[in-house]
């Protein structure tokens, strides 16, 4: 069974600075999880020693049962990764990039055309014989996630996937991360919340090299659930009208031509009053969560603003409870 | 549906090996010094031939084109080793090959031995330069000239080529960038030992731990009767051959050592 295994991993660097505390985490089966964190935050190390491009201070990381520093061949056996900004040797065809990797791999050569084509077809590859130090960024990033899947390995280790990448590679790499979370374990790092919320099934929030929080995002849009809700009208409104709905709104403002987005203490039982408040105003389009909720999650807790419930501990030290 | 196997260590050796290869082929380096010994070759070949008479015995004809041997052996083996491993830390390539599925070790004998036989060919070309040299001026059918022993020469400048490439992949696992670590292997081999030896010469020494010092076996080989003006040791074959085991060894190891620990913080 596919495996993501770190024990109190921790790694100081000679300056003293310590980039990753006591980090622990497991996952196994399939799936896609979120590693979320400002730079600097600890996750490009917590990858790299899940790798052993880095060599731990204390604790251990395990890849599919394997010990990545007692045994890295096998560890890396059926893993495939993009960490930092890899690049292939520039005089190196696209095609002679992937069968490189394919060759450290191995597998039946026989079938490798067919597998290069079908990644050519799903990742839109540039031309094969083109030389690698002339693509653009983004068609290097895209060889090297083509390079990062020949021979499917079912571990996939990718820091930030889509970065470089514009917004129409973006989506491309978005459904292919959500057809192969069904059957393979994918950890990738990102800064975009979007993109974590499309892609991802759990989350991991890390900061100044501790892990903050681990859990679903399902779990964590609970959690912080949305203190904001977004209201469409069919006829425009008068925000006045909205905020006089009573002190259960907190904040009103116009998003859009007839959209509005209202801010209150996000209970259950104030969003459903608000609700019957909005219906008598004028007939409600829809009425639905911010779509910020891992954003919201994510200011939360590094610290930023705004603060996930009314009274809640220290940003960025404590979980806020869950809602009632 | 067909399994996939991890390839054993010596089915990555070989792709480690195809690869690098393939990577010196491709680039302008291995151009470029080709060029650089065909000229070199040539305009000795050229020179000899304008002058006409007058060049001696074949030894000392051979001995004198050996003479150029030392600078180009350090040129090729620094340009062929110095980034080899460096390019891995000082960019992002080894952000590509270093999460694969191979040891280290099989990376680094991979492209040490692609090293080595791209080495091997500018220096087949070299002594090939040579060998047509002493053809048109000794009209020999032999690819020798009678009486010199081209062939010892020509595996003792193999060994020395591996001795400069261990130590140019010691300082290609030593540092990030992979022109500093040319530029490096080169200052160290012509400028620093040199001025070493000299010092260490004036002594009244011996530099028997000099790389450049044992280079002089390429010549001594040989068997050219000495000028007296000549400044250059006369050194035994065993001697030669075992400073060049022993840099191709020690520094071959360290770079093992120093490439399987080194860590990616770039």
């Amino acid at each position: 069974m596919s495996e993501i295994r770190v024990e109190n991993l921790s790694k100081a660097y000679a300056s003293g600075r310590l980039a990753l505390t006591s980090a622990s985490f497991k996952y196994e089966g399939s799936g896609a999880i979120g590693y979320l964190g400002p730079n600097g935050a600890g996750k490009t190390t917590t990858l790299k020693l899940l790798t052993g491009l880095l060599r731990p201070s204390a604790g251990a990381s395990y890849l599919n049962g394997v010990n990545v520093i007692q045994d890295r061949k096998h560890a890396l056996e059926d893993v495939g990764c993009v960490i930092e900004s890899p690049e292939p040797y520039p005089s190196q065809t696209v095609e002679e990039a992937i069968e490189m990797v394919s060759d450290f791999r191995g597998g039946p050569y026989r079938s490798l055309a067919h597998d290069i084509a079908d990644l050519n077809v799903k990742l839109e590859l540039p031309p094969l014989k083109s030389k690698t130090g002339r693509l653009s960024k983004g068609q290097r990033q895209r060889v090297v996630i083509a390079a990062s899947l020949i021979r499917d390995p079912r571990v996939l280790i990718l820091d930030e996937p889509t970065s470089g990448l514009d917004p129409k590679e973006r989506i491309l790499i978005r459904n292919l991360l959500n057809d192969l979370k069904k059957d393979h374990l994918i950890l990738m790092s990102s800064h975009l919340m979007q993109e974590v919320t499309d892609i991802c099934d759990q989350v991991i929030f890390i900061n100044q090299g501790q892990i903050l929080l681990r859990d679903t995002v399902e779990n964590v849009a609970t959690r912080f659930q949305a203190r904001a809700v977004d209201v469409e009208f069919a006829t425009p409104i008068v925000l006045d009208r909205i905020r006089a709905i009573g002190p259960l709104v907190q904040d009103a403002v116009v998003i859009g031509e007839r959209r509005y987005r209202l801010t209150f203490d996000g209970s259950n039982s104030s969003r459903a009053e608000i609700l019957t408040g909005l219906v008598k105003l004028g007939p409600v389009l829809s009425y639905q969560s911010a779509s910020l909720v891992l954003e919201d999650a994510y200011l939360a807790l590094m610290g930023g603003e705004p603060a996930p419930v009314a009274g809640a501990p220290a940003p960025g030290l404590h979980l806020p409870p869950p809602p009632a | 549906m067909e399994t996939r196997h991890l390839p054993t260590d010596f089915e990555q050796w070989w792709t480690a090996f195809r690869h690098q290869f393939k990577f010196y082929l491709h680039t302008s380096r291995f151009l470029a010094l080709l060029l650089l010994v065909l000229i070199a070759t040539g305009a000795v070949i050229g020179v000899t031939i304008w002058r006409g008479g007058g060049i001696g015995s074949g030894v000392a004809y051979v001995s004198g084109f050996l003479g150029l041997f030392g600078l180009f052996g350090i040129l090729i083996g620094a340009f062929m080793g110095g980034d080899a491993l460096a390019i891995d830390f000082g960019g992002g390539t080894g952000y590509f090959t270093l999460v694969l599925p191979v040891r280290r070790s099989v990376l680094l004998l991979g492209r040490y031995v692609a090293a080595f036989v791209a080495s091997a060919v500018l220096i087949g070309v070299f002594y090939g330069g040579v060998v047509l040299g002493s053809l048109y001026h000794y009209h020999t059918p032999s690819t020798i000239v009678p009486g010199v022993p081209l062939v010892e020469s020509l595996l003792l400048a193999l060994l020395y080529a591996c001795g400069i490439l261990s130590v140019a992949f010691f300082f290609s696992s030593f540092f990030r960038s992979p022109s500093v670590s040319i530029v490096a292997t080169v200052l160290i081999l012509i400028f620093g030992l040199n001025v070493a030896d000299a010092i260490v010469g004036s002594l009244g020494y011996t530099p028997y731990y000099s790389i450049n010092y044992a280079e002089n076996v390429l010549v001594s080989v040989l068997g050219a009767p000495r000028s007296p003006l000549s400044t250059s040791p006369t050194i035994s074959v065993e001697t030669g051959a075992l400073i060049f085991l022993a840099y191709f060894v020690i520094f071959l190891a360290a770079s093992l050592v120093f490439y399987h620990f080194k860590e990616s913080k770039g």
